[in-house]
Protein backbone atom coordinates (compact mmCIF):
# COMPACT_ATOMS: atom_id res chain seq x y z
CA UNK A 1 0.00 0.00 0.00
CA UNK A 2 1.13 3.47 -0.75
CA UNK A 3 0.53 6.15 1.88
CA UNK A 4 0.83 9.44 0.00
CA UNK A 5 0.00 11.76 2.92
CA UNK A 6 2.28 10.03 5.41
CA UNK A 7 5.21 11.77 3.81
CA UNK A 8 3.76 15.20 4.63
CA UNK A 9 3.60 14.35 8.33
CA UNK A 10 7.30 13.73 8.60
CA UNK A 11 9.05 17.06 8.91
CA UNK A 12 12.75 17.06 9.52
CA UNK A 13 14.69 20.19 10.35
CA UNK A 14 17.62 18.94 8.35
CA UNK A 15 20.24 16.25 8.53
CA UNK A 16 22.63 18.39 10.65
CA UNK A 17 20.46 18.80 13.71
CA UNK A 18 22.55 16.42 15.79
CA UNK A 19 25.78 18.27 15.17
CA UNK A 20 24.18 21.71 15.50
CA UNK A 21 22.95 20.76 18.95
CA UNK A 22 26.20 19.04 19.83
CA UNK A 23 28.03 22.35 19.47
CA UNK A 24 25.78 23.77 22.18
CA UNK A 25 25.97 20.71 24.41
CA UNK A 26 29.75 20.81 24.29
CA UNK A 27 29.72 24.29 25.81
CA UNK A 28 27.01 23.33 28.31
CA UNK A 29 28.75 20.15 29.42
CA UNK A 30 29.51 21.39 32.93
CA UNK A 31 26.20 23.15 33.59
CA UNK A 32 23.81 22.23 36.31
CA UNK A 33 20.69 20.07 35.98
CA UNK A 34 18.72 19.82 32.77
CA UNK A 35 20.63 22.66 31.15
CA UNK A 36 23.32 20.22 30.15
CA UNK A 37 21.00 17.65 28.61
CA UNK A 38 17.93 19.39 27.26
CA UNK A 39 18.50 21.53 24.21
CA UNK A 40 15.96 24.29 24.72
CA UNK A 41 17.21 24.91 28.24
CA UNK A 42 20.80 24.53 27.17
CA UNK A 43 20.78 27.19 24.47
CA UNK A 44 19.40 29.75 26.89
CA UNK A 45 22.07 28.97 29.47
CA UNK A 46 24.79 28.91 26.85
CA UNK A 47 23.80 32.30 25.44
CA UNK A 48 23.83 33.88 28.90
CA UNK A 49 27.15 32.23 29.63
CA UNK A 50 28.69 33.69 26.47
CA UNK A 51 27.36 37.14 27.30
CA UNK A 52 28.87 36.92 30.78
CA UNK A 53 32.17 35.83 29.28
CA UNK A 54 32.24 38.83 26.96
CA UNK A 55 31.46 41.25 29.76
CA UNK A 56 33.92 39.48 32.04
CA UNK A 57 36.88 40.09 29.76
CA UNK A 58 36.45 43.83 30.29
CA UNK A 59 35.76 43.46 34.00
CA UNK A 60 38.88 41.37 34.47
CA UNK A 61 41.04 44.19 33.23
CA UNK A 62 39.27 46.65 35.52
CA UNK A 63 39.58 44.31 38.49
CA UNK A 64 43.27 43.72 37.92
CA UNK A 65 43.88 47.45 37.60
CA UNK A 66 42.08 48.06 40.89
CA UNK A 67 44.06 45.32 42.57
CA UNK A 68 47.35 46.80 41.40
CA UNK A 69 46.26 50.23 42.50
CA UNK A 70 45.37 49.00 46.01
CA UNK A 71 48.61 47.10 46.34
CA UNK A 72 50.67 50.06 45.18
CA UNK A 73 48.99 52.36 47.66
CA UNK A 74 49.65 49.90 50.47
CA UNK A 75 53.28 49.49 49.42
CA UNK A 76 53.81 53.25 49.27
CA UNK A 77 52.27 53.61 52.70
CA UNK A 78 54.62 51.02 54.10
CA UNK A 79 57.55 52.90 52.67
CA UNK A 80 56.33 56.30 53.93
CA UNK A 81 55.84 57.95 50.60
CA UNK A 82 52.66 59.31 49.09
CA UNK A 83 51.20 57.32 46.22
CA UNK A 84 50.70 60.28 43.92
CA UNK A 85 54.14 61.70 44.74
CA UNK A 86 55.70 58.31 43.98
CA UNK A 87 54.01 57.94 40.61
CA UNK A 88 54.57 61.55 39.58
CA UNK A 89 58.27 61.48 40.51
CA UNK A 90 58.83 58.24 38.62
CA UNK A 91 57.11 59.57 35.55
CA UNK A 92 59.15 62.77 35.66
CA UNK A 93 62.29 60.69 35.86
CA UNK A 94 61.09 58.94 32.70
CA UNK A 95 60.93 55.55 34.43
CA UNK A 96 58.17 53.89 32.46
CA UNK A 97 57.27 50.93 34.63
CA UNK A 98 53.56 50.20 34.61
CA UNK A 99 51.59 49.42 37.75
CA UNK A 100 51.71 45.67 37.15
CA UNK A 101 55.52 45.63 37.00
CA UNK A 102 55.93 47.93 40.01
CA UNK A 103 53.55 45.80 42.06
CA UNK A 104 55.43 42.64 41.08
CA UNK A 105 58.61 44.26 42.31
CA UNK A 106 56.96 45.46 45.50
CA UNK A 107 55.77 41.94 46.27
CA UNK A 108 58.78 39.93 45.23
CA UNK A 109 61.76 42.32 45.15
CA UNK A 110 61.43 44.52 48.22
CA UNK A 111 64.91 46.02 47.99
CA UNK A 112 64.30 47.10 44.44
CA UNK A 113 61.02 48.68 45.41
CA UNK A 114 62.70 50.51 48.25
CA UNK A 115 65.29 51.79 45.76
CA UNK A 116 62.44 53.07 43.59
CA UNK A 117 60.82 54.87 46.51
CA UNK A 118 64.14 56.42 47.49
CA UNK A 119 64.73 57.64 43.97
CA UNK A 120 61.22 59.05 43.81
CA UNK A 121 61.58 60.79 47.14
CA UNK A 122 64.86 62.38 46.09
CA UNK A 123 63.28 63.63 42.90
CA UNK A 124 60.30 65.05 44.74
CA UNK A 125 62.52 67.01 47.10
CA UNK A 126 64.47 68.62 44.31
CA UNK B 1 50.20 73.07 44.75
CA UNK B 2 51.65 75.05 41.88
CA UNK B 3 51.58 78.79 42.23
CA UNK B 4 52.68 81.37 39.70
CA UNK B 5 53.24 84.93 40.83
CA UNK B 6 54.59 87.90 38.96
CA UNK B 7 56.84 90.45 40.59
CA UNK B 8 58.00 93.25 38.27
CA UNK B 9 59.14 91.47 35.18
CA UNK B 10 59.89 88.12 36.75
CA UNK B 11 57.53 85.17 36.55
CA UNK B 12 58.06 82.76 39.41
CA UNK B 13 56.69 79.23 39.63
CA UNK B 14 56.29 77.48 42.97
CA UNK B 15 55.70 73.89 43.87
CA UNK B 16 54.98 73.28 47.54
CA UNK B 17 56.90 76.32 48.76
CA UNK B 18 59.96 75.45 46.73
CA UNK B 19 60.93 77.78 43.97
CA UNK B 20 60.86 75.72 40.83
CA UNK B 21 61.71 78.27 38.21
CA UNK B 22 62.30 81.98 37.90
CA UNK B 23 61.94 83.33 34.45
CA UNK B 24 63.12 86.80 33.48
CA UNK B 25 63.17 88.35 30.06
CA UNK B 26 66.82 89.46 30.21
CA UNK B 27 69.65 86.92 30.09
CA UNK B 28 70.84 85.90 33.52
CA UNK B 29 74.47 86.81 34.02
CA UNK B 30 75.99 86.75 37.44
CA UNK B 31 76.89 90.37 37.88
CA UNK B 32 76.35 92.24 41.08
CA UNK B 33 73.18 94.03 40.13
CA UNK B 34 71.20 90.97 39.05
CA UNK B 35 72.18 89.01 42.15
CA UNK B 36 70.99 91.81 44.36
CA UNK B 37 67.76 91.93 42.44
CA UNK B 38 67.36 88.23 43.06
CA UNK B 39 67.91 88.78 46.76
CA UNK B 40 65.30 91.47 46.93
CA UNK B 41 62.93 89.33 44.93
CA UNK B 42 63.10 86.57 47.50
CA UNK B 43 62.27 89.01 50.26
CA UNK B 44 59.31 90.28 48.30
CA UNK B 45 58.10 86.76 47.63
CA UNK B 46 58.24 85.91 51.31
CA UNK B 47 56.29 88.98 52.29
CA UNK B 48 53.76 88.38 49.58
CA UNK B 49 53.14 84.79 50.58
CA UNK B 50 53.45 85.40 54.33
CA UNK B 51 56.12 82.74 54.77
CA UNK B 52 58.30 83.00 57.91
CA UNK B 53 61.74 84.21 57.01
CA UNK B 54 63.52 81.14 58.39
CA UNK B 55 62.37 79.14 55.39
CA UNK B 56 65.36 77.85 53.53
CA UNK B 57 65.63 78.46 49.84
CA UNK B 58 67.23 75.20 48.85
CA UNK B 59 67.42 75.66 45.15
CA UNK B 60 68.75 79.17 44.97
CA UNK B 61 72.49 79.68 45.41
CA UNK B 62 73.88 83.16 45.71
CA UNK B 63 76.65 84.59 47.84
CA UNK B 64 76.03 87.08 50.57
CA UNK B 65 76.76 90.60 49.37
CA UNK B 66 77.22 93.87 51.13
CA UNK B 67 75.94 96.79 49.16
CA UNK B 68 75.27 99.71 51.39
CA UNK B 69 75.61 102.16 48.54
CA UNK B 70 72.54 100.84 46.79
CA UNK B 71 70.17 101.48 49.68
CA UNK B 72 67.98 104.47 48.99
CA UNK B 73 66.33 106.46 51.69
CA UNK B 74 62.67 106.62 50.79
CA UNK B 75 61.80 103.36 49.02
CA UNK B 76 63.91 100.48 50.28
CA UNK B 77 64.08 97.90 47.56
CA UNK B 78 67.23 96.25 48.82
CA UNK B 79 67.88 95.16 52.38
CA UNK B 80 71.10 95.26 54.34
CA UNK B 81 70.74 91.78 55.70
CA UNK B 82 72.94 89.13 54.19
CA UNK B 83 70.77 86.73 52.23
CA UNK B 84 70.87 83.10 53.31
CA UNK B 85 72.93 80.87 51.07
CA UNK B 86 73.92 77.28 50.86
CA UNK B 87 77.18 76.03 49.47
CA UNK B 88 76.50 72.89 47.51
CA UNK B 89 79.44 70.75 46.51
CA UNK B 90 78.62 69.65 42.97
CA UNK B 91 80.96 66.68 43.16
CA UNK B 92 79.65 65.04 46.31
CA UNK B 93 76.89 63.10 44.58
CA UNK B 94 79.24 62.22 41.74
CA UNK B 95 81.74 60.59 44.08
CA UNK B 96 79.08 58.49 45.71
CA UNK B 97 77.87 57.40 42.29
CA UNK B 98 81.38 56.47 41.17
CA UNK B 99 81.80 54.31 44.25
CA UNK B 100 78.60 52.45 43.56
CA UNK B 101 79.51 51.90 39.91
CA UNK B 102 82.91 50.57 40.96
CA UNK B 103 81.38 48.09 43.38
CA UNK B 104 78.84 46.84 40.90
CA UNK B 105 81.40 46.50 38.13
CA UNK B 106 83.67 44.48 40.40
CA UNK B 107 80.82 42.21 41.30
CA UNK B 108 79.83 41.68 37.71
CA UNK B 109 83.40 40.94 36.68
CA UNK B 110 83.91 38.34 39.35
CA UNK B 111 80.52 36.84 38.43
CA UNK B 112 79.47 37.24 42.01
CA UNK B 113 76.04 38.69 41.61
CA UNK B 114 73.96 35.52 41.57
CA UNK B 115 70.60 35.38 39.87
CA UNK B 116 69.58 38.45 37.91
CA UNK B 117 66.00 39.47 37.27
CA UNK B 118 64.72 42.03 34.80
CA UNK B 119 61.54 43.83 33.90
CA UNK B 120 61.21 43.60 30.16
CA UNK B 121 58.70 45.17 27.79
CA UNK B 122 57.41 42.70 25.19
CA UNK B 123 54.47 43.12 22.84
CA UNK B 124 53.04 46.02 24.79
CA UNK B 125 53.17 44.36 28.17
CA UNK B 126 55.76 44.36 30.94
CA UNK B 127 56.96 41.16 32.51
CA UNK B 128 59.24 40.56 35.45
CA UNK B 129 61.44 37.66 34.37
CA UNK B 130 64.48 35.70 35.47
CA UNK B 131 66.37 32.65 34.19
CA UNK B 132 64.18 29.69 33.43
CA UNK B 133 60.88 31.56 33.35
CA UNK B 134 58.10 30.86 30.86
CA UNK B 135 55.98 33.82 29.83
CA UNK B 136 52.89 33.91 27.62
CA UNK B 137 52.62 36.53 24.90
CA UNK B 138 49.19 37.10 23.39
CA UNK B 139 48.46 38.15 19.89
CA UNK B 140 50.35 38.11 16.66
CA UNK B 141 54.12 37.82 17.22
CA UNK B 142 56.43 37.27 14.26
CA UNK B 143 59.23 35.06 15.65
CA UNK B 144 58.93 31.42 14.69
CA UNK B 145 58.98 28.28 16.83
CA UNK B 146 62.44 27.37 18.03
CA UNK B 147 63.91 30.83 17.38
CA UNK B 148 66.45 32.22 19.78
CA UNK B 149 65.58 35.77 20.68
CA UNK B 150 67.23 38.55 22.68
CA UNK B 151 64.79 40.80 24.50
CA UNK B 152 66.01 44.35 24.22
CA UNK B 153 63.58 46.64 26.00
CA UNK B 154 64.83 46.17 29.53
CA UNK B 155 63.12 48.63 31.86
CA UNK B 156 64.84 47.57 35.01
CA UNK B 157 67.36 44.91 36.01
CA UNK B 158 68.47 43.76 39.41
CA UNK B 159 70.25 41.28 41.58
CA UNK B 160 70.43 40.58 45.28
CA UNK B 161 72.60 43.63 45.91
CA UNK B 162 71.78 46.20 43.29
CA UNK B 163 69.15 47.40 40.86
CA UNK B 164 69.55 49.19 37.59
CA UNK B 165 66.59 51.44 36.96
CA UNK B 166 66.24 52.47 33.35
CA UNK B 167 64.89 55.79 32.15
CA UNK B 168 62.94 54.48 30.35
CA UNK B 169 65.16 51.60 29.30
CA UNK B 170 68.50 50.46 30.61
CA UNK B 171 71.44 51.21 28.32
CA UNK B 172 71.00 49.14 25.25
CA UNK B 173 73.87 46.66 25.21
CA UNK B 174 74.06 46.25 28.95
CA UNK B 175 71.54 43.56 29.86
CA UNK B 176 71.29 40.50 27.67
CA UNK B 177 68.18 38.33 27.88
CA UNK B 178 67.97 35.23 25.73
CA UNK B 179 64.75 33.38 25.03
CA UNK B 180 63.43 30.52 22.92
CA UNK B 181 59.98 30.37 21.43
CA UNK B 182 57.56 27.49 21.93
CA UNK B 183 54.17 27.91 20.32
CA UNK B 184 50.73 27.01 21.72
CA UNK B 185 47.23 27.61 20.15
CA UNK B 186 44.13 28.36 22.24
CA UNK B 187 40.45 28.29 21.25
CA UNK B 188 38.05 30.89 22.55
CA UNK B 189 34.37 30.23 23.02
CA UNK B 190 32.94 32.21 20.17
CA UNK B 191 35.21 30.43 17.78
CA UNK B 192 37.89 33.06 17.65
CA UNK B 193 41.44 32.04 18.37
CA UNK B 194 43.90 34.45 19.88
CA UNK B 195 47.34 33.09 19.12
CA UNK B 196 49.40 32.75 22.25
CA UNK B 197 53.06 32.04 22.51
CA UNK B 198 55.09 30.54 25.27
CA UNK B 199 58.50 32.05 25.65
CA UNK B 200 61.12 30.31 27.74
CA UNK B 201 63.72 32.71 29.15
CA UNK B 202 67.13 31.09 29.00
CA UNK B 203 69.32 33.64 30.69
CA UNK B 204 69.50 37.19 32.03
CA UNK B 205 73.00 38.61 32.09
CA UNK B 206 74.83 41.87 32.41
CA UNK B 207 77.33 42.48 29.65
CA UNK B 208 79.93 45.17 30.06
CA UNK B 209 80.45 47.86 32.64
CA UNK B 210 78.18 50.44 34.15
CA UNK B 211 78.46 54.12 33.27
CA UNK B 212 80.76 53.24 30.43
CA UNK B 213 78.69 53.33 27.29
CA UNK B 214 80.40 52.39 24.03
CA UNK B 215 81.50 55.31 21.89
CA UNK B 216 79.28 54.46 18.99
CA UNK B 217 75.78 53.60 20.13
CA UNK B 218 72.90 52.13 18.25
CA UNK B 219 74.86 49.31 16.69
CA UNK B 220 73.74 46.66 19.16
CA UNK B 221 70.89 45.47 16.99
CA UNK B 222 72.61 46.04 13.68
CA UNK B 223 73.24 43.08 11.45
CA UNK B 224 76.18 43.37 9.10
Amino acid sequence: MVFTTAINFVRSKGPDEFWRKRKIFKIAAAFRGRSRNCYSLAIRSVHRALVYATKGRKLKKIDMANLWETRLQAACEQHNIGYDIFRESLSRLNVMLNRKAIVDLACWEPYTFKALTDVARKKSLR
Amino acid sequence: MTKVITIDKYVITFLRFQVVSIRCPCSFNSNLKTLLEMASLIRQIFTKLNIPSQFKTQNVIFKSLSAPSLVSGSHRLYSNQPTPYEVIDPDAQKNVNQEIFQQVNNQVESKNQGRLFAVVHVAGKQFKITDGDVIVIEGYWPPDVGDKITLDKVLLAGAANFTLIGQPIVQKGLVKIEATKRRKQYMRINFYRIPQTFLRINSVEIVGELNNPPEVRGLETAIF
